[in-house]
């Protein structure tokens, strides 16, 4: 049982203030979805979690039991156990999925710092990765799980997929690296129905007592297929409102004109 | 092993490098037991030479790349073996161990130090020797090909110096419709500090051969290598050539290279520039019978203040070829590279299918590159596309691949090596994959 707390976020880039005061709290077993309309600073804060250098956090902190998230590297976090899947996953040609992640799921899971530990020289390829065998076979048994061609462990990552593929390849690369908690940035974001159904099948699999998910949407469709125990309206850098389910669908009934009225002016304070 | 000429008695000879003149280019042929032949195309060569002016830095070729601080006077050429035993240094002794061949030769300071044919190439008419020899044991091929058509001495400036003092180099010859399946080898290394050398590529590939070479440069010192790649690949022949240079990081480099590809030959010619302080390659594909198909391929990685210039020319004379181009290149530091590149379709060559892409990935905002890739086309039923890119190492690709617990070097690295995968995945040889890839990291790292 873990939990990821955001306390009081506040962060600007270039001199611009994106979040204003949020707070969360996140339990493992959870799923919470954050909703807002677009322009509210929910991909900042997804960026901001995930350690983006791009911003500079000015107040508040990000913790996972207890323990601070913001001097370590988007490196550590992850294997603290942050997962950020992106709305927009960049290509990088050259590099296989599969080359990709056993470099990435061998620094998580310690093979890398075991290796280092028993003095073998990273100069040696291989020596510090998660042996092929193994790892392949894990692959493999995933790729089948989560509805992803074999013939993607291949493929250079992310180049030339269409936008299912892509989320589909980030919900496999989740399923790999274990986080404790997932962040998901508008994954349901140009899906058609049947890649929506995937993703969600996807989510709801990985979605166990040990796991928590921030899934961060602009619509309430995903939400048909993946039932959130807690439902946050986010507006103009920090939560609104936060409840059950019906949030969402109040959201769906009024839509985000209706946020705009009820919480343009309140104050915002710390 | 072999002697420079300074170290020659008697004296005229040394008097004769201390200015280059054709008395130099004499005493070199004499010193060899050369064929009256080859000195006359020496002595026409340097006739050449001198007649050439150098570049002048508002030649278009030579506007990016000048030659300050060069001067030829300084560089010694090598006259003729020692008698003294050859030894294989260490370095190149890892390259022959690396490579699964069939047949290695190792050219040390402008001699044969070691040759080793794994297979029975004679048996089969192929002739795999140096050029010194090969004067002597197959004259009519050398007077024939050895730069008589595809690199002439008046090519320019520097293949003419070539022509005319020339000291080491493979001559490679395959017979009709036969095949070398395993690649041959040949390396250069140029051992002797502050040494001008003059290496040479002969390759000729009759109708329906098939081959693959592997040339290595490694060494020079303080030196210059001045050298030529000719390749024929005659009708229905399929050739893999590549160039693979590493020299020293003081080496200037001069390298002209050209392949004549005569009807439905297929080439893929992988350059690779690693080494060197300063490279300047012409490299060509000159189509001439129809239904060819040529890959030229290359990668480069500058790093401190190197510079390397590539020059190509695509030449379609004749319809309904191929030719596939592209260069990728890493810079760091303060380093600089140079791709410029023409695809020349002449009035006769309908059908063309040519593509040209230079990459290049900055990785220090001190380091430079320039592209300039360019088209002539006469013909109006063709297919011609060019693109250059330069692109910095992002920080939305680095924090990418850390979100997934890739470090920041980890990630900088897997994004190199992804941008020269395009180029390694079309290297035909897995050692020469796995060396590239080590060069690759050792020059990220350092």
């Amino acid at each position: 049982m873990s939990v990821l707390e955001i306390r009081n976020l506040h962060a600007v880039v270039e001199d611009a203030e994106i979040l204003k005061g949020v707070n969360l709290t996140l339990r493992s077993g959870e799923i919470h979805a954050l909703m807002g309309p677009n322009g509210s600073g929910k991909s900042t804060l997804a960026y901001v979690i995930a350690g983006h250098p791009h911003y500079e956090v000015t107040e508040g902190d990000i913790l996972i039991d207890g323990e601070s998230l913001l001097d370590m590297e988007a490196d550590e976090r992850t294997r603290a156990g942050v997962f950020l899947a992106f709305q927009y996953p960049v290509a990088v040609p050259g590099v296989s999925v599969a080359n990709f992640l056993r470099t990435a799921v061998s620094n998580v899971r310690g093979y890398t710092q075991q290796a280092e530990n028993n003095g073998n020289s990273p100069a040696v390829i291989g020596s510090n990765l998660m042996p092929m065998r193994e790892f392949r076979r894990e692959l493999n048994e995933k790729m089948k799980e989560f509805n992803v061609d074999p013939s993607f462990a291949r493929r250079y990552l992310n180049d030339g997929f269409s936008g299912g593929e892509k989320k589909r390849t980030e919900v496999l690369q989740m399923a790999m690296l274990e986080p404790k908690f997932a962040i998901l940035d508008e994954s349901d974001s140009g899906l058609d129905i049947d890649a929506l159904r995937v993703v969600s099948d996807g989510i709801n699999k990985l979605a166990t007592s040990d796991r928590g998910f921030l899934l961060i949407t602009h619509y309430q469709r995903i939400l048909n297929y993946v039932k959130p125990d807690y439902v946050s309206i986010f507006f103009r850098g920090r939560i609104v409102q936060t409840g059950g389910p019906e949030v969402a669908h109040m959201l769906e009934e009024r839509g985000y004109g209706w946020v705009e009225k009820e919480f343009a002016d309140e104050p915002v304070t710390a | 092993m072999s002697v420079l000429v300074k170290d020659i008695a008697p004296g005229d000879v040394k008097k004769s490098v201390e200015q280059f003149s054709e008395a130099t280019v004499r005493a070199l042929s004499a010193a060899r037991n050369e064929p009256e032949w080859m000195l006359e195309k020496r002595l026409a060569a340097w006739a050449q030479f001198e007649a050439m002016p150098w570049p002048k830095s508002d030649d278009e070729a030579w506007r990016r790349t000048r030659l300050t601080g060069f001067k030829l006077d300084n560089f010694q050429p090598y006259a003729q073996a020692d008698g003294k035993p050859a030894t294989v240094d260490a370095l190149v002794q890892v390259e022959l161990d690396e490579m699964q061949s069939a047949g290695s030769m190792v050219f040390q300071s402008g001699d044969v130090a070691f040759r080793h044919n794994a297979e029975d190439l004679s048996a089969k008419g192929v002739i795999f020797t140096d050029l010194r020899s090969a004067l002597h044991h197959h004259p009519e091929l050398i007077q024939k090909h050895f730069m008589t058509e595809v690199v002439k001495p008046d090519h320019n400036k520097f293949t003419a110096l070539h022509a005319a003092l020339w000291d080491s180099g493979a001559f490679i010859y395959v017979p009709k419709n036969t095949r070398v399946d395993l690649p041959l080898q040949v390396i250069l290394h140029q051992s002797a500090e502050g040494a001008g050398g003059y290496h040479h590529t002969l390759l000729v590939a009759e109708d329906g051969a098939e081959v693959t070479v592997v040339d290595d440069l490694l060494g020079g010192e303080n030196g210059l290598q001045n050298s030529v790649v000719e390749l024929v690949v005659g009708d229905n022949s399929v050739v893999r050539y590549m160039n693979l240079q590493d020299f020293d990081h003081s080496t200037w480099n001069f390298l002209t290279g050209r392949a004549i590809m005569h009807r439905n030959a297929d080439l893929r010619w992988i350059q690779v520039s690693w080494g060197s302080r300063l490279t300047k390659a012409f490299l060509d594909l000159d189509m001439q019978g129809e239904g060819g198909h040529g890959e030229l391929l290359g990668i480069y990685f500058p790093t401190g203040r190197q510079h390397i210039d590539h020059q190509t020319l695509q030449i379609h004379r004749v319809p309904h070829c191929f030719s596939d181009l592209l260069f990728n290149g890493a810079l760091k530091d303060k380093a600089r590279s140079v791709y410029m590149g023409i695809i020349q379709v002449h009035p006769n060559a309908q059908k063309t299918d040519a593509y040209q892409r230079n990459g290049n990935l900055i990785l220090d905002s001190t380091a430079r590159a320039d592209s300039i890739p360019g088209l002539e086309i006469e013909a109006d039923d063709v297919r011609c596309t060019h693109a250059a890119t330069a692109a910095q190492v992002e920080d939305e690709y680095v924090f990418y691949l850390m979100a997934r617990g890739l470090t920041r070097p980890q990630a900088e690295r897997m994004i190199v090596q992804g941008f020269f995968q395009a180029v390694l995945d079309r290297v035909p040889v897995e050692s020469v994959v796995t060396k590239l890839e080590r060069v690759i990291e050792r020059k990220i790292g350092g």
